[in-house]
């Protein structure tokens, strides 16, 4: 407790100094604790956008269904179980019907996806309820990357050929009735979406699928035979990797941050220690042992780190919370990863990783403060009372 | 007044008196090109956006089922072989010593680039068996009176649910096919030209065939050379035929 | 005077091996920091650079208009004498061609015939000879799971989870078919030569990779490809060097009215990496800001400790007849003098990590579900020109500052009172 108190005046006493130690560890703090924040954000970001706009709480796939073989893609629908029609009713599962198809806009010849997707549908992000019901016009959406591609425009027209069910082939002109943005490449480029009624109508498939995408929500996942289901672990795996990679990567980028905020307290350590000699020849003097005074400084330094933690609460609290409120603008295209950046990122902070980072630094502090206070106990206390260098 | 009425009436009668039924015009196309077997030789031309190309080709056939094509030029083509047996097809190509079955959706592809696909080009001719035809006018191409035959597919398993066919009047020999797609849009178009007679039949010996949602100038097929009724050895029509 | 200075500094460690080494520590970290930073919010660009756009990327301007289109069919012809003058004209680019293609791989069983076949998407890329080879740059070599690379013609390297699909492996003959640039058909034998696992799962499913000279022959492409790439020499984007490069290059060659005319575009004008790049540079550039005032800080604060420490010292020398003005000068020519041996110190040792850490990097493969793949999993540093003077930022500018302000004590204080201090 002695200790405590004697560090705490010893700091304090010290003035300008302790407090430029202090303000720089707090910058560790804060920096640490924005950074991670905003790996953690951007993964529940990409995540959320891919749930939201993709996945939805997880994929039952036609048994046939294999996203990157465009051979088998039109094979891969049958109809929807009579058993799961409740759920489709309740918003719980929404089924999209997919196929190949050829779009000629301005007689440029481009293969595309057509999606069929309930325009009622509330589980993905898709403004679905664009899509004109019981109409003979075949009403489109379309990705913003999609239309820039094609240089399309909502309420233009152009026209698609594909072939129904039995290979006939069929052809008809479209309306883009809008155009949305999102951060997920994937439900935009090469896709058009349509009314999954119209789509069954257009394929001769009435009541079939390929994929039923369950609401997040739902936690139950039975098994539906000849569908297998795929979950998050299984479509977000490439996503968790980047994610995984990044937050390695990052921690190289902590370490030398926290390193730089260590050897201001180690080298305040070694000074204090050599210009104190005389104090700490005295304290020996008056009775205390070596060890107790190498506990003195050790606290002194281990200090720092809770001046700064304190620092970094009355600075960078506000800061972060405005952070995590505005976001962080990012850009767009990033394509070739093909993985959803969000035009801004929200840092996520938790407590955990909060109290994660104050104990590292704090922990780091110590051994800081430690290794040059060692080597008080081996000092001769006369010598050190007459200040003299050694 | 009445007059006029009456001659109109009896245009229309007379006329009704002389247009055949469709199947009948179906009947006669088929006599008159249909032998028991050809042997061909054609040049195919295809209109790139960067170069136009010519492939010219040398093709033993029975009726609509059996075909066997050798590639003749040009030097990277000579001697790719395909064989198709009834819904079935195979490429060869002397440099792999490979022979390839064409399948599923490879059918679906472009043959050497053309507007043609595989597809198209194995599809059966018989259409009286698959289509309801019903004649549904006449029109002038070329200065050649046609009928115009509308077909109508029976069965929902065909590639294309309506043709149109214009057929010359006097030689029974279409000028012009439209293919449509189910809801009635027009896809494909092909254009029969340069009519000669060959062996007693006439015989249109060249082709333009036109994707008419895509740009471009489409693919030209003309007959250098044609025989009917020849001799063709066996083999001809068997896997073992590929590499010989 | 500056060998007097020097003299007293090597003589004194406190007042210089103490000095010098924390701000070499510091300088070490900033540079390493910045360097760090640098690759690691780099590595989108530095992917995408590698994979699908080059620093600068010669195309046809058909192909450049509708991007999207995979056939060859938009490819460059007459590359050979392009390559020539481009190897010419801008010879400290390193020019890459690259062929992107899509087809079938057909399996055949015993007979020659099919046994299996499946889709697939393919990169001629040069594998064979020495020169501009794309091993390194695509990470192939690592990303081997069996077999080995190919070392001659005819041999292809497919993707891990294609050969189980197809039920081949190392040393199995495999026929690619599909079309070539003029749309024919395009039949080719290869031997595969090895397995590779890209780590992602689109390219996973079914990607092969040839070498460039047998696309070209397979494709009909003999004088032609796809893409040419550029790489400038620093190994580094930089949007105003590529800028120029494709001015002059399309000032040249580039003709608006013929649609196969080259044209070439820069990393920037791909894949929307404009914002990217915008974004990466503020990003490093707030980042290393933050870094650099708070290392300026801890070494101002060494500087103004190394000064006040230094109070008696300065008592006695005043009393003994120097006057205030020269005392405060030298202290500060002798914190100029440190700060430059440990900036220049930090530096060398930050640049040899750094550098270490460029060529090598950190693998992170281990810590991945895959252990070897194409996509990057190993982070590296990445040395620019800043990382050769940041380091003085913090090692010159706030030694000194700290100096400079720990002097000003020298005039406020009376003689007396620093003499004191020195108090024996």
């Amino acid at each position: 407790m002695l200790s405590l108190k004697l560090a705490y005046k010893n700091l304090i006493g010290a003035g300008l100094r302790t407090w430029l130690n202090v303000i720089v560890l707090s910058f560790s703090f804060v920096i640490i604790i924005w950074n991670k924040g905003l790996l953690n954000g951007w993964n529940e970001q990409a995540k959320r956008d891919m749930i939201d706009w993709q996945i939805g709480g997880g994929q039952y796939w036609q048994k046939d269904y294999d996203p990157y073989d465009m051979f088998t893609i039109n094979e891969s629908h049958s109809v929807i179980p009579d058993g799961i029609s409740d759920d489709i009713q309740n918003g719980l599962l929404t089924p999209i019907l997919i196929n190949t198809a050829t779009i000629y806009p301005e007689g440029r010849m481009q293969n595309v996806l057509l999606k069929g997707i309930l325009p009622e549908q509330k589980i993905l992000k898709l403004p679905t309820d664009k899509l004109q019901k019981n109409s003979d016009e075949i009403s489109i959406l379309i990705g913003s990357r999609m239309a820039e591609s094609n240089k399309l425009q909502v309420g233009d027209y152009f026209t698609i050929r594909w072939r129904d069910a039995n290979g006939t082939f069929d052809a008809a002109d479209a309306k883009v009735v809008d155009i949305f943005h999102t951060n997920v490449p994937i439900v935009d480029q090469g896709k058009i979406w349509l009314s999954l009624e119209q789509l069954q109508k257009m394929l001769q498939a009435p009541n079939e699928a390929t994929m039923l995408i369950t609401e997040n929500n739902s936690v139950e996942k039975e098994e539906i035979s000849g569908w297998v289901f795929r979950g998050h672990d299984y479509l977000l795996k490439e996503m968790d990797n980047l994610i995984k990679m990044k937050s390695v990567g990052g921690s190289i980028f902590y370490g030398i941050l926290l390193a730089l905020a260590l050897l201001a307290i180690f080298d305040t350590q070694i000074l204090s220690i050599f210009r104190r000699q005389k104090e700490i020849g005295t304290e020996i003097a008056l009775g205390m042992t070596r060890w107790q005074v190498v506990r003195l400084f050790t606290v002194e330094g281990a200090m720092y780190s809770v001046f700064a933690a304190i620092l970094a609460a009355i600075y960078g609290i506000p800061l972060l919370t405005w952070q995590a409120k505005v976001g962080l603008a990012m850009p767009e295209g990033t394509d070739d990863y093909g993985l959803p950046i969000a035009k801004s990122i929200f840092p996520s902070y938790s407590i955990g990783l909060v109290i994660g980072t104050v104990l590292t630094i704090f922990i780091a502090t110590v051994i800081v403060s430690y290794l040059p206070a060692k080597k008080i106990s081996k000092m001769n206390p006369t010598d050190a009372i007459k200040g003299k260098i050694q | 007044m009445k007059k006029v009425l009456t001659i109109i009436l009896l245009t229309i009668v007379m006329l009704n008196g002389q247009t055949p039924s469709a199947e009948t015009i179906l009947k006669k196309i088929d006599e008159n090109m249909i032998s028991k077997n050809q042997i061909m030789t054609s040049s195919m031309i295809i209109h790139g956006r960067r170069v136009s190309r010519t492939i010219r080709a040398k093709s033993w056939s029975i009726g609509d089922t059996k075909n066997f094509t050798e590639y003749l030029s040009p030097a990277r083509e000579k001697g790719t072989k395909m064989l198709k047996l009834d819904d079935k097809l195979w490429i060869y190509t002397p440099s792999t010593d490979r022979i390839i079955k064409i399948s599923g959706h490879m059918l679906r592809q472009s043959v050497m680039g053309s507007d043609l696909s595989y597809e198209d080009m194995m599809e059966s001719s018989d259409l009286t068996n698959s289509y309801d035809a019903k004649v549904i006018g006449s029109e002038e191409i070329d200065g050649k009176q046609c009928w115009i035959i509308n077909l109508v597919g029976k069965t929902d398993d065909l590639a294309y649910h309506q043709r149109k066919i214009w057929v010359d009047m006097k030689l029974y020999v279409p000028l012009r096919e439209e293919l449509f797609a189910k809801s009635g849009k027009l896809l494909k178009r092909m254009e029969l030209k340069n009519i000669i007679n060959i062996d007693g039949r006439w015989y249109p010996t060249k082709m333009i065939f036109k994707d008419v949602l895509k740009n471009g100038e489409g693919t030209e097929f003309v007959i250098d050379e044609i025989k009917f009724d020849q001799n063709i050895p066996k083999y001809k029509f068997s896997k073992a035929g590929l590499r010989r | 005077m500056i060998k007097f200075l020097l003299k007293g500094l090597i003589r004194d460690r406190h007042r210089s091996l103490f000095p010098i080494l924390s701000i070499s520590i510091g300088v070490t970290l900033t540079v390493l920091l910045q360097s760090w930073i640098t690759g690691y919010l780099g590595d989108i660009i530095d992917y995408n650079a590698r994979f699908s756009t080059g620093h600068v990327k010669v195309i046809t301007k058909a192909k450049y208009d509708n991007s999207q289109q995979m056939a060859n069919d938009l490819a460059i012809v007459g590359t050979n004498k392009l390559t020539e003058n481009l190897d010419e004209e801008f010879p400290e680019i390193t020019w890459i061609k690259r062929i992107r293609f899509a087809g079938l791989l057909d399996i055949p069983d015993e007979n020659g015939e099919t046994k299996t076949q499946g889709p697939v998407i393919g990169w001629g890329v040069n594998m064979l000879s020495k020169k501009n080879s794309d091993i390194e740059r695509m990470n192939i070599r690592k990303s081997l799971q069996d077999g080995k690379l190919p070392t001659k013609r005819g041999e292809i390297l497919i993707s891990d989870e294609l050969a189980g699909k197809l039920k081949v492996g190392v040393g199995d003959n495999a026929t690619f078919l599909g079309s070539t640039m003029y749309g024919s058909m395009a039949m080719q034998n290869f031997v595969i030569s090895g397995t590779v696992h890209f780590g992602s799962m689109a390219l996973d499913k079914g990607a092969i990779i040839v070498d460039f000279n047998d696309a070209q022959t397979a494709l009909n492409m003999e004088n032609a490809t796809s893409e040419i790439l550029g790489y400038l020499p620093s190994g580094d984007y930089d949007n105003e060097i590529a800028h120029n490069y494709a001015d002059k290059f399309n000032k040249k060659y580039s003709n608006s009215e013929d649609e196969f005319s080259p044209i070439m575009i820069t990393l920037s004008e791909q894949n929307g990496l404009d914002a990217m790049l915008e974004y990466v540079s503020s990003f490093i550039g707030i980042i290393i800001f933050v870094f650099v005032l708070a290392m300026s800080i801890v070494l101002w604060n060494m500087g103004l400790i190394g000064g006040l420490r230094r109070y008696g010292e300065v008592g006695l020398r005043l009393a003994i007849g120097e006057n205030k003005g020269t005392v405060y000068r030298r202290m500060i020519y002798e914190s100029v003098l440190i700060g430059i041996f440990g900036s220049l110190l930090g530096t060398m040792i930050g640049l040899g990590f750094a550098y270490l850490l460029q060529t090598k990097g950190i693998d992170l493969s281990s810590m991945m579900q895959n252990s070897s793949m194409m996509m990057p999993t190993v982070v590296k540093a990445k040395i620019t020109s800043t990382t050769f003077f940041i380091g003085f930022i913090p090692g010159l500018f706030s030694t000194i500052v700290g100096t400079m302000l720990a002097g000003i004590g020298i005039y406020k204080r009376e003689t007396a009172q620093l003499f004191r201090e020195l108090d024996v």
